[in-house]
């Protein structure tokens, strides 16, 4: 496409951190204007930095600002945008903000306001992937009958997960393995649901043991074509929030993995699916699969899907607001070698993953063969408790497994980031565990291996040199060594 | 008092002198010579003959106040410098806080005093979000609010004073 063939010549991102940035560079890379907003908390942000233009937004927090739709409307319209992508997160999935951006002239990047209420609302979801004949999970869904809702709960096969109709991010889930305990989780993870979501509504369904977290990459355009850019796998989290996501599964066998794949391609087919999405299942250890939820968006974990496939989901959803048809049909789509995202958290994963915060020293991102950075953070910057702890994604590439494997241990031993702790060796801990290198991993698996998350003891050797560094750094200490003259320093032996 | 550095929970008492072409660190009775040099990458290169062969490593370094933050073979360590002087006035500190601190970094979401408020142990001062999470913060004693250091919203980095409680009075503590 030409830059004259666009309907629009200048986007607003509506978002912040790597995936602001991610998006800047798609834009960018279709010969157009790229702005973004930002609060004031990220005025030095690479974002910031990436962009055209860039407009400030406040809010009564850094969060509240970037949630404000019709400030960012306005500043579209000021900024002379035609579209606005809203990355993930904020107010990507935000129907009502879908509409107004729609009214006010502009196109959003993303599905329509009403595949976003569809695909939203977990149990509407649910039931009209049940409806056009695609696997459910056994359920109870309080929306049918509230005054039988825990009596058919109850008749759900044990264990059951208790969700909340609007949730999202795992919170306010409850497993339940004992029936007796049914009525307290189901008011607490109520009371969950309506602080976080404002909706107390729930559904419970049967918990999966030992399941695997399958979700595949769906595009579909506005002349009713749809395609799937295969799976990824993100069994791998932590208070079920995805850490580590990879593609290929390592647990699909050819068969299955076109049967995920084809399956999820026809639900999104049946909504008339416009625009970039994910349909996340969840696999059993039998091979069996239900549908869990359709997340209408660009996916935290979508670069590992770029990589393998070769094609860049964020310019495809700007060719696709733009009303073009997608330039590729399914069968022009293939998977070459493998890659795996680790997500780079500012955490104490040794104390229950716990925030960190503090300033960006130092700042060195991972370099290599294979080895892709998206990163929101710079150096001189400072990482606060205002926003995700999510500081940048490292994604890396090889021929096989393997060789991804390989070249992810290097390149986690490699980046450097000193002010704030992260979560980088917790990451090489489960990198380089037999379970995860046999590929052979559940969404509880953390939970089942605590000491990964343990910091190991620093040996002998390994104190001296940072006492010494630590030492020879200090200003303080170095003063006093170097106020004594060498010889004197030489001969007696040295006291304090 | 000697000078030291506190690392994950312990403290090291630690020594540096110069030697002929470097320093010498001197801990646990042991002294270890060893050379810090600014590398080309702008990094830092520590070598050591201790053990009869040359060992060198390639380190990522930045200070920040009295904190070290080390980068070493793939792992990231920061180490607190404590002045021999602070360190003597941190053990004649009276025991009892009367600062109110965050466990962790998270922010307000709700404010259940204000300053001048009797409260008593257990009381609940406020609640504070973390990791998604409400965390409720109460009283460790009986006392009133001195001040309170934050509003609704705000967020707030680990150890960071929250809220505080007037000093106790040793006379009101005795029964008249």
């Amino acid at each position: 496409m030409n830059t004259q063939d666009w309907p629009f010549d200048t986007v607003l991102v509506a978002n912040r951190g790597e995936i602001a940035v991610r998006i800047l560079r798609s834009i960018h890379a279709a010969g157009l204007r790229g702005v973004v907003v930002y609060h004031a908390a990220d005025r030095l942000s690479p974002a910031v930095a990436a962009a055209d233009m860039a407009l400030a937004i406040t809010g009564d927090t850094p969060v509240g600002a970037y949630l404000d739709g019709a400030q960012i409307i306005q500043a579209a319209l000021e900024s002379g945008a035609g579209a606005i992508h809203p990355g993930y997160g904020f107010l990507s999935e935000n129907a009502a903000f879908a509409r107004s951006v729609a009214e006010a002239g502009l196109t959003f990047v993303g599905p329509t306001p009403e595949q976003i209420e569809l695909m939203g609302d977990k149990v509407r979801a649910r039931a009209f992937v049940e409806q056009a004949g695609f696997p459910v999970a056994p359920s109870a869904i309080e929306d049918d009958d509230p005054a039988s809702f825990v009596e058919r709960a109850r008749e759900v096969p044990f264990p059951i997960l208790i969700k909340p109709a609007a949730g999202g991010g795992g919170k306010g889930m409850r497993v339940v393995r004992d029936p007796g305990e049914l009525e307290s989780e189901i008011e607490r993870a109520r009371s969950e649901g309506q602080r976080y979501f404002g909706d107390g509504r729930l559904y419970v369904e049967r918990y999966i043991e030992n399941p695997r977290h399958i979700e595949v990459q769906i595009l579909g355009d506005s002349h009713g074509n749809v395609v799937h850019l295969f799976e990824r796998e993100c069994s791998v989290q932590r208070r079920f929030q995805k850490i580590i996501e990879e593609t290929p599964s390592p647990a699909l066998t050819p068969e299955l993995r076109s049967k995920i794949c084809e399956t999820a391609a026809g639900i999104a087919r049946s909504a008339g699916y416009v625009n970039a999405g994910t349909v996340e299942f969840i696999y059993g250890e039998g091979g069996e699969f239900y549908f869990l939820e359709t997340n209408t968006r660009l996916q935290v974990e979508h670069p590992v899907t770029e990589q393998i496939t070769g094609i860049d989901l964020a310019l495809q959803q700007l060719r696709i607001a733009a009303g073009e048809a997608l330039p590729f049909s399914q069968a022009d789509i293939t998977s070459q070698g493998h890659s795996i995202e680790f997500r780079i958290y500012a955490e104490d994963a040794a104390a229950g993953f716990t925030p960190t915060t503090g300033p960006v020293l130092q700042w060195t991102p991972a370099q290599g063969e294979g080895v892709r950075m998206d990163s929101g953070i710079a150096q001189g910057q400072a990482v606060t408790a205002a926003f995700d702890p999510m500081l940048a994604k490292l994604i890396i590439s090889g021929k096989d497994r393997e060789q991804a494997c390989a070249r992810a241990d290097k390149a986690l031993r490699e980046l450097v980031l000193l002010g704030c702790k992260t979560n980088t060796r917790f990451l090489r801990q489960v990198l380089n565990h037999p379970a995860f290198i046999n590929g052979d991993v559940h969404t509880g698996f953390l939970d089942a291996h605590p000491e990964l998350a343990s910091e190991p003891e620093v040996d002998s050797q390994t104190l001296t040199k940072l006492l010494a560094t630590a030492a020879a750094m200090t200003r303080p200490l170095r003063d006093v060594a170097d106020a004594v003259p060498t010889m004197h320093a030489a001969m007696g032996e040295w006291r304090n | 008092m000697k000078h030291g550095f506190k690392f994950k929970d312990n403290e090291y008492d630690i020594g540096l002198s110069r030697s002929a072409d470097g320093y010498r660190l001197h801990h646990a009775g042991q002294v270890w010579p060893f050379t810090l040099q600014a590398s080309e990458e702008g990094g830092w290169i520590l070598a050591s003959n201790a053990s009869g062969r040359r060992v060198i490593d390639h380190l990522a370094v930045a200070v920040d106040g009295d904190e070290v933050h080390i980068h070493l073979d793939g792992d990231t360590h920061t180490l607190r410098f404590e002045h021999a002087l602070e360190r003597l006035a941190q053990l004649n500190e009276a025991g009892a806080a009367d600062a109110i601190r965050a466990t962790m970094p998270g922010s307000l979401i709700s404010l259940s005093v204000a300053p001048g408020d009797a409260v008593k142990k257990g009381q609940t001062l406020l609640i504070m979000e973390s990791m998604k999470m409400e965390t409720t913060i109460v009283a460790p004693r009986d006392g009133v609010i001195a001040e309170v250091l934050l509003a609704t919203g705000q967020t707030f980095d680990k150890d960071a004073v929250l809220l505080s409680l007037e000093p106790l009075d040793a006379d009101q503590e005795q029964p008249s």
